[in-house]
């Protein structure tokens, strides 16, 4: 029987939609799955476009650029949604203006 | 500190004699395939001198990638940077709009080639096709022409460290255009040039 992949809840502010999100994807992989306009360009951690404020909830990093997102940027709340992989149901809201 | 004053100084230097071959060569003949693969032959062997680029000179990323400038120059000139991807790092499918030459310092970061498939009049989307690969390491490199698309990963456990030659200064650079297969999806970054 296959496995049922853990999911959690995404909630992103911008778009007041609410999605699942597998543990293995990351949250714009989720929102552009889901027909979400999330601004995105590299989507792999290299220009900042998803810039997130992460509200609420836990996420873990896949790699990317310091020059993306710094360490005091973390500590203040923010996130990159192409790098971020849910570890709790989470609130984000992203601050590029959506079609960057 | 006086040994890396030196090396410091050495590598000022070499990085200068470098540039000067690569105005040499390309005032000569033109960005072309054939100076483009002259122009990696010259930055592989600058790279191979490891000694002037020891990591006690550049910090290792906080996260997984840093890029430090060597020698950028002024206007539209060329840039040269020593860049440091942690294992892991990538990059997905893109184009700078401009050329570049890479080498290999140390560790090992994977590049894929791509071509657009589709005909680009469906605003926001696009398909590629993968058409080669070549592992950047010590001793090799690899060279890009204005719109060749490219992806990168660092592979292995150690950092890859290397050297890039850029047409443009990064800060200077065109919009640069990302592709990404899984959403059959294009999108761009904004130009830096109407800032520098």
């Amino acid at each position: 029987m296959a496995r049922v992949k853990k999911t959690y809840q995404v909630t992103i502010r911008n778009s007041g939609q609410t999605i699942a999100c597998a543990v293995d994807r990351t949250i714009l992989q989720a929102a552009v799955a889901a027909g979400i306009d999330y601004p995105y360009a590299c989507a792999t951690g290299n220009c900042a476009t998803c810039i997130s404020k992460l509200e609420d909830g836990k996420v873990s990093l896949l790699p990317h650029g310091d020059a993306c997102l710094g360490k005091a940027q973390m500590k203040s709340g923010l996130t990159l949604a192409c790098r971020a992989r849910p570890r709790s149901d989470v609130t984000i809201n992203w601050l590029a203006r959506a079609g960057n | 500190m006086a040994i890396r004053a030196d090396v410091a100084a050495q590598r000022a230097r070499a990085c200068k004699a470098f540039m000067a071959q690569v105005h040499s060569t390309t005032a000569k003949e033109g960005i072309t395939p054939s100076t483009l693969h002259a122009l990696k032959l010259k930055l592989v062997a600058l790279a191979k001198r490891a000694d002037l680029f020891p990591l006690a000179d550049f910090a290792m990323p906080d996260a997984q990638g840093r890029t430090y400038p060597l020698l950028v120059e002024e206007n539209d000139g060329h840039g040269l940077y020593l860049t440091i991807g942690l294992p892991g790092k990538e990059a997905a499918p893109h184009d700078h709009g401009i050329w570049c030459v890479n080498a290999a310092v140390s560790g090992q970061e994977q590049h894929v080639f791509y071509r657009r498939t589709d005909d680009g009049r469906r605003a926001g989307s696009a398909t590629i096709a993968k058409v080669g690969e070549v592992m950047v390491e010590p001793g090799s490199g690899m060279v890009m022409a204005d719109h060749d698309i490219h992806s990168t990963e660092v592979v292995g456990d150690r950092p890859a460290v290397g050297l890039a030659l850029y047409g443009y200064a990064l800060a200077r650079f065109p919009s640069v255009t990302w592709f990404h297969p899984e959403f059959t999806s294009v999108r761009a970054t904004l130009s830096r040039r109407h800032a520098a």
